[in-house]
């Protein structure tokens, strides 16, 4: 009894501090990929507004939201890939942006407006944007590369490095047999089991967070991952080349949206914002050469940043997107547990 | 390591602790039942539901969860876990004996020392140390410069992102974990014991196998659930230094909390893990009791 007396009172004086945040809107919870936002986009947003930004940080879409869902934290501008998007909208666990507070939002290049995951732009706001492909070391590698075929030619094996997410290789499995991408059936997945099983025990690593170091540490030669990897490889060393499959490519978001219930609306907004700036968004380039969507923002690139083909692929083929796959996730474990676990 | 010891048949004056024993028992009965019996409560719960399509938990009756978990893939997936586990836990007690009882032997002042040394690694972040031996271990890495400029090898060896990268990583972490207990048990041993049973006639093999090591024994059994149990769910060394190429328990049970989105299955993998746990934890308590209570009889 006491102790749930305690906790009561500790409870109130939490809401309480909670709630004085709010008056005063000194800070804000950014909940964002791990190595995305650069420090100094946050030290340049708390010098002008004096809103300290607590900097939490995930390392997949899915983590995100499982911590979303876990409640319990109140954050106020987070960082969904456009699949998670898609489905926190479905689910209402998004708040409509006010566009009027977004005097920058203008700069958002049309194209990456109005996307399936949020087609009336309501909620969302485009990060950063990339695409998925193969990279090479082509002091390595003498034989042209034009699609998975290539990357996962027999005498590959062992020189690969992989993003450890088992939808991107299904995917590519589906590109492989002429099926479409967001179609994830037993049927689909079943036909694609076979092509996967060869895949898997060629690649020598499974790395989401930094593929781009197995290749410079010369560990593996090929690489199935973000095309913003690909950049920063393409910026250490020329020799890194990176290519869209031929069989199919697509491209994803990382977008800015305000949870519902987050504390601190106007200073979400204000951040936003700030991030939309054509100067902050090339400050972020800078860090992170992935495809920046802000056209007044690329106009501050310098040539040889815009000249990167991984960030800006001269590929200009129509991307698709992932689209929120529901139940259809628990397939993907299952079958991407079922071939690590058959290696 | 308490509770590793025979049971001492002379505690009656500890049977009952009145209500001074019960508030210096309090903090740690409060730790136990916050963070133990009520998160376990939870999974328990969880591990019974079901999930929606964003992945959060619906508190709809089901056995599905459990049912999958006695799939082939899991099992074989938990088989592997053991055997990594056992494979670790035979290496630190082999490498980790000698060493125990070599710095046990030492004078005072060195034992500290060398004790001291066994230590130091945990001043550095644990990944901070997987991350080292990764630049030990790769392909361009120190130990295959070392070998290819000492003309050892021709060709860089395959050693990172292998199951060999993985017992190392595991070892590696762990082997602390079992000098210090055996240390505990080999320091307490009386050299006289041991120079009587010379004088007594056993040769070197026999005084270690029949006097040493059963008096040694407690330790080994204290490194030996202090290696084995947290070897089996790993998944930072499997992820890191394996490539996350094989999957241990370890990784299947985060995925379903992260990647895989479905608590309840991860909550059912949870609970069976545990209970395994409990069991072989049971049974090697029996078996140390039976050996305890031999002589005696």
């Amino acid at each position: 009894m006491k102790i749930a007396r305690t906790l009561l009172t500790l409870a109130a004086a939490g809401v309480a501090l909670a709630s004085t945040a709010l008056a005063a809107d000194k800070e804000l919870n950014l909940f964002a990929w791990s190595e995305y936002v650069p420090q100094k986009v946050l030290d340049g947003f708390t010098a002008e507004t004096g809103i300290r930004v607590n900097y939490e940080t995930f390392a997949s879409g899915e983590e995100m939201l499982a911590k979303i869902n876990a409640g319990g934290s109140a954050y106020d501008v987070i960082q969904p890939p456009d699949y998670i998007a898609e489905a926190m909208i479905q689910y209402g666990l998004l708040q409509p942006l006010d566009y009027g507070k977004l005097t920058h939002f203008k700069n958002i290049m049309p194209e990456f407006l109005k996307m399936p995951h949020d087609p009336e732009q309501k909620y969302t706001v485009p990060y950063m944007v990339s695409t998925v492909g193969i990279v090479y070391n082509s002091e390595k590698v003498t034989k042209p590369v034009k699609g998975i075929k290539d990357l996962f030619a027999p005498e590959n094996k062992g020189r690969i490095v992989s993003v450890d997410d088992g939808r991107e290789l299904i995917v590519a499995a589906l590109y492989t047999l002429g099926l479409p991408l967001n179609e994830i059936t037993p049927e689909n997945l079943a036909a694609a089991k076979p092509l996967l099983a060869q895949w898997y025990p060629m690649i020598k690593k499974f790395d989401s967070d930094s593929p781009k170091t197995a290749l410079l540490d010369g560990d593996v030669d090929f690489g199935y991952v973000w095309g913003g990897e690909a950049a920063r490889l393409w910026e250490e060393n020329k020799k890194f080349k990176y290519v869209l499959a031929e069989e199919g490519a697509h491209m994803f978001f990382d977008l800015l949206a305000i949870p519902k219930d987050a504390t601190h609306v106007d200073a979400a907004h204000l951040f936003i914002d700030y991030i939309l700036r054509p100067e902050v968004s090339a400050q972020i380039s800078a860090e992170f050469p992935y495809t920046n969507p802000n056209s007044e923002a690329r106009k501050l690139l310098t040539p040889e940043q815009l000249a990167n083909p991984a960030s800006y692929p001269t590929d200009k083929r129509k991307l698709d997107t992932f689209r929120n796959l529901g139940k259809a996730s628990v397939l993907i474990d299952e079958l991407t547990t079922d071939l690590k676990n058959a290696q | 390591m308490q509770s590793l010891s025979p049971g001492s048949p002379d505690n009656t004056h500890a049977r009952r602790p009145r209500w001074l024993g019960w508030l210096l028992l309090a903090p740690m009965l409060a730790w136990l039942l916050l963070f133990v019996v009520v998160p376990m409560g939870i999974l328990f719960v969880y591990s019974f539901c079901q999930r929606d399509d964003l992945g959060r938990v619906v508190f709809s009756f089901t056995w599905e969860n459990y049912e999958r978990v006695f799939t082939p893939i899991y099992l074989a997936i938990l088989w592997r876990s053991v055997l990594f586990a056992a494979l670790t836990t035979a290496l630190c007690v082999g490498i980790g004996y000698p060493v125990a009882w070599y710095i046990a032997r030492q004078t005072e002042t060195m034992r500290n020392r060398l004790l001291l040394l066994v230590m130091i690694p945990f001043w550095t972040s644990f990944l901070i140390r997987t991350y080292a031996w990764i630049t030990i271990l790769k392909g361009e890495g120190l130990l295959n410069s070392l070998l290819l400029s000492s003309g050892a090898i021709v060709k860089p060896l395959e050693l990172l992102y292998t199951p060999f990268a993985v017992v190392i990583g595991l070892v590696y972490a762990y082997l602390p974990f079992m000098i210090l207990p055996i240390y505990g048990s080999a320091e307490k041993l009386d050299n006289a014991i041991v120079e009587a049973a010379h004088d007594l006639g056993a040769g070197p093999v026999r005084v270690f196998s029949e006097v040493v090591i059963p008096l040694t024994r407690p330790g080994i059994a204290a490194g030996i659930l202090l290696v084995f149990v947290p070897a089996i769910g790993m998944f930072a060394i499997s992820d890191l230094m394996g490539g996350a190429k094989v999957p241990m328990i370890g990784n299947v049970i985060q995925n379903q909390f992260f990647t895989a989105r479905n608590w309840p299955f991860g909550a059912a993998l949870g609970i069976v893990f545990t209970l395994l746990f409990v069991i072989a934890y049971t049974l090697v308590q029996r078996r140390q009791k039976r050996r305890a209570n031999v002589p005696q009889a």
